[in-house]
């Protein structure tokens, strides 16, 4: 989940535009990581000597890793450790950008630097259940305006986050979230969480996004915007909330009720208190997704 | 086996949750399905066709799956319900079993599950 957030921190630091980032994570999707990177990341190597090693690579026909030890720059084991450590998903996105000529390997070097700096990363454990971690991240990317998250919209968000890679696929960047007490719908699916800790959820996008969420996540092509995609986005919405409650009654012994999932009529939705707004970019559009706290938890 | 003579109540408010149980249990032969997309309806089919197997969903809008298990229950104490649920909490579980239903499943529906669920009861028809 690393490349969604470091996604955004490139989007809202000018590196990229919206349109070469989503092209940078299609491509990362299909992409293996390098050594180079993987290297650089480590701060075995600099830019600069991994650059040098590439371009001996186009004089001999010897893999990355030979090259750096009998250059110094990498021993045996250094190599070795570096294939065989878990790497952060945000590197494949970094390596994209650079195969993809957006940013060079010293521009990456920097942004490695200063991205894991500014989010504390710099010892992580990038195993993907390190949800201490991940939340850690999830807290310092929704402060917005002085209100932090409370203890149950963290676990929610980190869920909710997972689900999107797990059903609808991994290639989508997160844009900054806001808060708001009214919204224009498109098409919007809502259901209300009940309990000690009760929300509202809601999911808005263009019926043509609809479509090709619904196509992703029954995994197989609609091309009308008809019951099944109305029913695909209700679906996804009451497996995240229901897996919510299952979550939060074996950790924390609480009992939430959900209602059924329904879809919002009125055209502007008016919130009681402010709701957080998270617009989610997919190559195939933009999803909105609203939680509004109906009480302090 | 065959599923021919076998009649198989889905009752889910999702009607893409109902059709991929349906393409699932296709696999494994040709049932009669009927279908309801809320509890009530899922009582009065239950009452008119007596299907041999019920798969319902928890939340659902007019009447939830608990409560449907209950009267379907009290109308036929043999009744073979399997919950198909994404809220798979120990208390759910705990109520859909003391309402009567023979077994529990969460979502998203894992193929393998469902196709123990219909061997282990048609194989050898």
């Amino acid at each position: 989940m690393y490349a969604q957030f470091f996604g955004n921190y490139l989007l809202s630091h000018g590196v990229v535009t919206q349109e070469q980032l989503l092209q940078a994570m299609q491509k990362a999707a299909t992409e293996k990581i390098k050594l180079g990177t993987l290297a650089i990341h480590a701060g075995y190597m600099t830019a600069d000597e991994v650059e040098r090693i590439i371009i001996l690579q186009t004089h001999q026909d010897r893999r990355f890793g030979e090259l750096a030890i009998q250059e110094g720059y990498l021993t045996e084991a250094e190599v070795s450790e570096l294939l065989k450590a878990q790497q952060p998903d945000f590197l494949l996105l970094g390596q994209a950008l650079v195969d993809g000529n957006m940013i060079d390997n010293k521009q990456l070097q920097d942004l490695i630097i200063r991205y894991q700096s500014e989010n504390e990363l710099s010892d992580f454990d990038y195993s993907a259940d390190a949800k201490e971690q991940i939340d850690q991240l999830i807290e310092k990317f929704f402060v917005v305006a002085e209100h932090p998250l409370s203890d149950y919209e963290v676990p929610f968000l980190r869920l909710f986050l997972n689900n999107l890679i797990r059903f609808i696929g991994d290639d989508f960047t997160l844009a900054a979230p806001s808060l708001c007490k009214e919204y224009p719908r498109n098409y919007c699916v809502s259901q209300q969480i009940i309990g000690s800790c009760p929300m509202n959820t809601f999911l808005d996008m263009s019926q043509e996004t609809a479509i090709a969420f619904a196509s992703r996540y029954a995994d197989e092509l609609f091309t009308e915007f008809d019951e099944y995609v109305r029913s695909s986005l209700e679906d996804f919405l009451n497996l995240n909330n229901g897996l919510f409650t299952v979550n939060l009654s074996n950790e924390d012994s609480v009992e939430l009720i959900l209602t059924p999932p329904v879809t919002e009529s009125p055209e502007l939705l008016v919130f009681n208190v402010e709701t957080y707004l998270l617009p989610i970019v997919y190559p195939f559009g933009t999803l909105y997704f609203l939680l509004e706290m109906t009480k302090n938890s | 086996m065959t599923l021919e003579n076998v009649k198989i109540l889905i009752c889910d408010d999702s009607i893409l949750a109902r059709k991929q149980l349906k393409d699932l249990i296709l696999k494994h032969g040709s049932p009669v399905f009927l279908e309801a997309s809320n509890g009530q309806d899922a009582i009065d089919l239950y009452k008119k066709e007596a299907p041999d197997l019920v798969f319902l969903d928890i939340v659902m809008p007019i009447k939830d799956g608990n409560a449907a298990i209950r009267e379907i229950v009290s109308f036929d104490k043999n009744a073979d319900i399997i919950i198909a649920s994404s809220v798979g909490t120990q208390s759910e579980l705990k109520a859909a079993i003391e309402a009567g239903a023979k077994d529990f499943i969460q979502k998203p529906l894992n193929p393998s599950q469902i196709d123990y669920i219909i061997t282990s009861r048609f194989e050898g028809r």
